[in-house]
């Protein structure tokens, strides 16, 4: 009897939910004081510990170094990730480097879904604030194959309710309201997300990268979570990247 | 667009029941007592010494409208004040009238801060009002009230 | 234990009698005492800043009481007024006692 309740009581809620969602999306001024709290994002601790621990690897000078890149030319680089990079003989973030970087200087790497590793990749994304995300998918093949796997990740519909990326980021669908939060473009249009991960998770209390945030999105809609750093996923960062193409970036980014 | 045609696009029903979860849970949220409770009204008579406060507009609280996450609420206090020795604030008292501690901080401050301002972000537990109360060093005590309404729900 | 925190001056550039804003930043869950573990369901205790001490070159500039609602990972925003070089201080204690602090110079152009 109390479960009929509640059930009526929710479907009660959901109907007025369905003519008023604009009651709970929040206004520009809202946006607005929120995109203030950017000047002091929490994560600005957390990408001053990366900026430490790519400082104990040589800092960006040997990251430069490693890449086979010059210092001044080393944020644009940055702004091309992911990249096929020929020495790994694949398509690789940021942090897929940092790893590499640290076996080859004899370290233990840090696992790529730690905090260490967030925060290096934060700072280490973090130097090319200011510069347009260039990602290039027709650089070679290999770009080429990782943007159309990006794209088939994306759109492919898995787990117990046969959702899909697109489900909730295709154009038709962007802006109605999905448990109370509208849905955003993704695109350089919208929030242009490629451009402003790794941000501060203020509903996490912690800063999370791209390839995080796809793997919380996953687990909610009940699709087997793919690993960080394994090909789809790094596909996927590609194939959001590409729609983020020519915004500035920015990191840390602050989300709900 | 609107939702039901959403979901109506999405042509899963399944949807709707992640929804519902949800929102039953949120009718059967009890309030807890925390270690610290704390009334605002309680608060308010031990600062002022049982003498009260009015709103005024030299006392402006920014607070979003709307916050979507009640875990990180940006509040920002300003109070007109020329800070000087003689006239200054010298407290800005944040409270959130639902939380069961009610009191968030208690800025005490000096002429050497030059401005009146105190910004942070708190943690509301429900849709509520937050105030400001500025204590100046005349001994009067100044409010200013915004109400927050904190939504649930989200994709992760 | 060890807390990481920064404290942050806007404008960076500042000199003599100007009013700046100070940004201070603390990684701190701020737990309330009425969260429960999700795994073992256990009431995670009650660990929070309480107090927030500025100090510019030995002087109390500002203390900041501080309870359990505060969001995690707290960030403070005061102004102060420049008043030549030296160094501001600021001690963070917590429910539990314990104490840290941090500091950054106070460097005024002309």
């Amino acid at each position: 009897m109390k479960t009929g309740i509640k059930i009526a009581l929710s479907l009660a809620l959901l109907s007025s939910l369905s003519f008023g969602g604009e009651q709970f999306a929040m206004s520009d001024s809202d946006r607005a004081m929120y995109a203030e709290m950017l000047e002091n994002n929490p994560a600005d601790i957390m990408v001053a510990n990366g900026e430490q621990l790519l400082g104990n690897l040589g800092g960006e000078a040997a990251f430069a170094k490693y890449l086979g890149v010059s210092e001044d030319k080393l944020p644009e680089y940055i702004a091309g990730f992911p990249r096929y990079i020929e020495k790994f003989k694949m398509v690789v973030g940021i942090d897929q480097v940092l790893q590499a970087m640290m076996h080859d200087a004899g370290e233990k790497p840090f696992k790529l879904k730690s905090s260490d590793m967030f925060d290096m990749l934060a700072y280490t994304k973090s130097l090319a604030n200011g510069v347009k995300s260039n990602i290039d998918i027709d650089a070679n093949q290999h770009m080429k194959d990782a943007y159309a796997l990006g794209q088939k990740t994306f759109d492919t519909k898995r787990g117990g309710r046969g959702l899909s990326c697109l489900s909730c980021h295709a154009p038709a669908v962007i802006g109605s309201v999905l448990r109370t939060q509208p849905l955003p473009d993704l695109s350089s249009k919208g929030v242009a997300v490629a451009a402003t991960w790794p941000a501060y998770r203020m509903t996490k209390s912690s800063l999370r990268t791209l390839q995080r945030r796809f793997q919380g999105c996953m687990k909610n809609a009940l699709l087997k979570v793919i690993p960080i750093g394994s090909p789809e996923m790094v596909a996927l960062e590609v194939y959001l990247t590409k729609q983020a193409e020519g915004t500035e970036i920015a990191i840390p980014g602050l989300k709900r | 667009m609107q939702r039901r045609e959403f979901f109506k696009k999405l042509g899963s029903a399944a949807a709707i029941t992640a929804v519902i979860p949800m929102m039953s849970f949120a009718a059967d949220a009890k309030k807890q007592a925390g270690p610290n409770e704390f009334s605002y009204e309680k608060a308010l008579d031990v600062i002022t010494g049982g003498k009260g406060a009015k709103a005024s507009p030299k006392v402006s609280l920014k607070a979003p409208a709307i916050a979507e996450n009640g875990a990180v609420v940006p509040i920002t206090v300003e109070v007109e004040s020329p800070m000087t020795e003689s006239d200054y604030v010298k407290a800005i008292h944040i409270f959130a009238t639902k939380n069961s501690n009610s009191r968030s901080a208690s800025v005490h401050l000096t002429p050497a801060n030059g401005k009146a301002i105190f910004a942070a972000r708190i943690k509301l537990g429900s849709t509520q009002d937050v105030i400001a109360l500025a204590e100046m060093s005349d001994g009067t005590f100044l409010t200013a009230t915004q109400s927050v309404k904190v939504t649930i729900g989200g994709c992760g | 234990m060890e807390r990481k925190s920064l404290i942050k001056i806007k404008p960076k550039k500042y000199k003599n009698g100007d009013v700046v804003k100070i940004n201070f930043m603390v990684m701190h869950p701020m737990e309330t005492g009425l969260r429960k573990d999700k795994k073992t369901g256990k009431i995670v205790p009650a660990q929070y800043i309480n107090n927030v001490k500025f100090e510019y070159n030995g002087k109390v500039i500002t203390t900041i009481n501080v309870w359990e609602s505060l969001s995690a990972n707290p960030v403070f925003t005061i102004y102060m007024k420049i008043d030549g070089p030296g160094e501001l201080k600021v001690t963070f204690t917590e429910n539990t006692g314990e104490v840290n602090e941090t500091s950054t110079k106070i460097k005024p152009k002309g």
